[in-house]
């Protein structure tokens, strides 16, 4: 299964996305890590050019929520190249303090599939796993 | 007319630079007095010195905060200049510097160094008369190191290696090797007229989980690009590794490199000092805590028989520290360091020589690559993996070395990627760790082994 993943915006908190890195090569992922201040655009040019199956996109300093609207919007340009992708975000996905109940279905309505917010690493992950699973 | 004039003179012309008059700069650096040198105060000094961090963006600010500084028996005084300045956006810290003085709210994180001139800013260094040291983390600092020297700071930190892998995702790294040259020479030259201006680098670099061997490496080559255009003195840096035993090897490991490969390039005549950071990773919240952990790095530093010690707050976990804070730690490593008197020396002769081989491994696979010049070897030796910063957010490192600590909190390399160490030091190195559990758990090692000081 192959993975790109990288830290959305302008954010350089680059601790995290290395722990996810090697997180996911351990669990036997072929990882692309576009690392930390990378734009929407880059991420789906990424998914696209090594036919990803997943894309995992993190946030540090909450300019999630910023980028992340217009998820939607830039997948319909792409036509059906994005089908079948599993879109997932996790991290502190926006800035100040807000409910995971309220959060969660306004980024599944952005577009993910999958969303955690503030969630420790491995059980988000345990949780795309088990998505990957229940799909087949 | 010479290149580095040709140079110089395009520079200077950015609108936002203070009018250069170099021949009253240099007849300034000549006659400037002693006390504004370090490397005059490392000649004579019988302590370690003690130097906080600090830069507001107001002279005024600045200003009070030297004052706190020197009635806390400071000896040498910090200049941090703002995240703008360092990118070279001179406009933007203008801007900010306005609205500061405006309305007396800090909308900068530093001192704008380049739009408060030289002029102005020379009043107040000389003024207090001690030494300054400048603190930025900026790739292109050649505008910023003239008006620094012209002010009278005579102390530069930073280098194209050290400046670059902990800050930026694609700065090109080549660029930065040639600005940095540039600040050599300046550097060089002006160390004729008077005592030399001293530079230093930046060991600390990611503070997260950083081999000692690869900040060692990293520390002596920019010695050496350095000392190779002129500089005359030199300080090599690194923080507290987590583990007591690990930052007096470090030392003694580092001291001893860098008189080798200084004499190695035929410079053995210029001086070198150790400098050691207090702890740079994630602080605890609790301020009684930082304060703990704060007096402990300075006990280490002691046992590291450092020639500085750079200091940080009680409010480090909460943001930018207030002047009373970041006063109140001078005096008390002030404090610490009068009782700290006779301690024993402490040799462990396995470390040290394990981490020799090591630091010596990789420096001949650097200076074995083909490219004609050592900055161009440095470079190749980035990317190719044969140095690797881990958690460097920059696109060019390699980001394969994996480290976690050991059970008495030493820093080890578990996977070394292309790290040219020998068979003997990878297995020392993994042999002091547990390695036999599923890479979940050694993932959640890691994130432990970050944020060790903050339980």
């Amino acid at each position: 299964m192959k993975v790109v993943t990288g830290v959305v915006g302008n954010d350089i908190h680059v601790v995290a996305n290395r722990l996810i890195d090697i997180s996911l090569q351990a669990r036997g992922f072929e990882v692309f890590n576009l690392g930390v201040n990378t734009y929407l655009e880059e991420f789906l040019d990424a998914v696209i050019e090594t036919n990803a199956d997943v894309l995992l996109i993190s946030s540090l300093n909450g300019e999630a929520e910023g980028w992340c609207r217009e998820v939607k919007i830039l997948k319909s340009k792409y036509g059906n190249l994005l089908d079948g992708v599993v879109f997932m975000i996790g991290g502190n996905l926006v800035v100040g303090t807000h409910s995971s109940d309220e959060i969660i279905p306004r980024f599944r309505d952005y577009g993910f599939d999958l969303v955690f917010h503030q969630v420790d690493l491995n059980t988000g992950l345990d949780a795309l796993e088990k998505h990957l699973e229940d799909r087949k | 007319m010479s290149l580095l004039q040709e140079e110089r003179d395009i520079i200077i012309q950015n609108k936002y630079a203070d009018n250069f008059d170099f021949a009253e700069i240099e007849d300034f650096v000549k006659n400037a007095s002693k006390d504004l040198f370090i490397s005059h105060r490392f000649k004579n000094a019988n302590k370690m010195l003690v130097q906080p961090r600090g830069g507001f963006p107001t002279y005024q600010k600045q200003y009070d905060l030297y004052e706190f500084f020197v009635n806390a028996d400071v000896d040498i005084l910090p200049l941090t200049i703002d995240s703008n300045t360092r990118l070279n956006d001179y406009a933007t810290s203008s801007k900010m510097l306005k609205l500061s003085e405006e309305n007396e709210v800090d909308m900068l994180n530093g001192y704008p160094l380049v739009n408060h001139g030289y002029k102005t800013t020379r009043k107040m260094i000389t003024h207090f008369n001690k030494p300054v040291s400048l603190r930025h983390g900026t790739p292109d600092a050649r505008l910023l190191i003239e008006t620094a020297i012209a002010s009278g700071i005579f102390e530069i930190e930073g280098g194209p290696i050290t400046y670059l892998l902990p800050y930026s995702k694609n700065f090109p790294l080549d660029k930065a090797f040639l600005y940095w040259k540039y600040v050599e020479r300046v550097c060089a030259n002006y160390s004729k007229l008077n005592e030399p201006i001293n530079r230093e680098s930046f060991g600390p670099l990611t503070a997260t989980l950083v081999p000692p061997c690869v900040t060692i490496v990293i520390q002596l080559l920019e010695m050496l690009l350095s000392l190779e255009e002129g500089v005359k003195s030199f300080s090599v840096s690194f923080s507290q590794t987590g583990s007591m035993n690990q930052d007096i090897v470090t030392g003694a490991v580092i001291r001893k490199m860098a008189k080798y490969y200084a004499e190695e390039i035929g410079c053995g005549d210029a001086s070198v000092h150790l400098v050691y950071h207090q702890w740079m990773g994630a602080f605890p919240t609790d301020k009684n805590f930082a304060e703990c952990l704060i007096n402990t790095s300075t006990v280490i530093a002691a046992m590291v028989g450092a020639d500085k010690i750079i200091t940080k707050t009680r409010e480090e976990a909460s943001g930018i520290p207030t002047k009373e804070a970041n006063a109140k730690t001078v005096a008390n490593t002030q404090y610490t360091l009068r009782m700290l008197n006779g301690l024993p020396n402490v040799v462990d002769k396995e470390e040290e020589e394990i981490l020799t081989e090591e630091v010596m491994s990789i420096m001949e696979a650097v200076f074995n690559d083909p490219a004609d010049t050592l900055w161009r070897k440095v470079f190749n030796s980035i990317k190719n993996g044969t140095i690797d910063v881990p958690f460097s957010p920059h696109i060019i490192n390699h980001n394969e070395v994996v480290t976690v600590r050991d059970k008495n909190k030493n820093i080890r390399i578990i996977k070394k990627g292309n790290l040219p160490i020998s068979d003997r030091c990878f297995e020392y190195e993994k042999k002091q760790c547990d390695l036999n559990k599923d890479a979940s758990s050694i993932v959640n090692d890691i994130i432990h082994d970050i944020g060790i000081m903050q339980w």
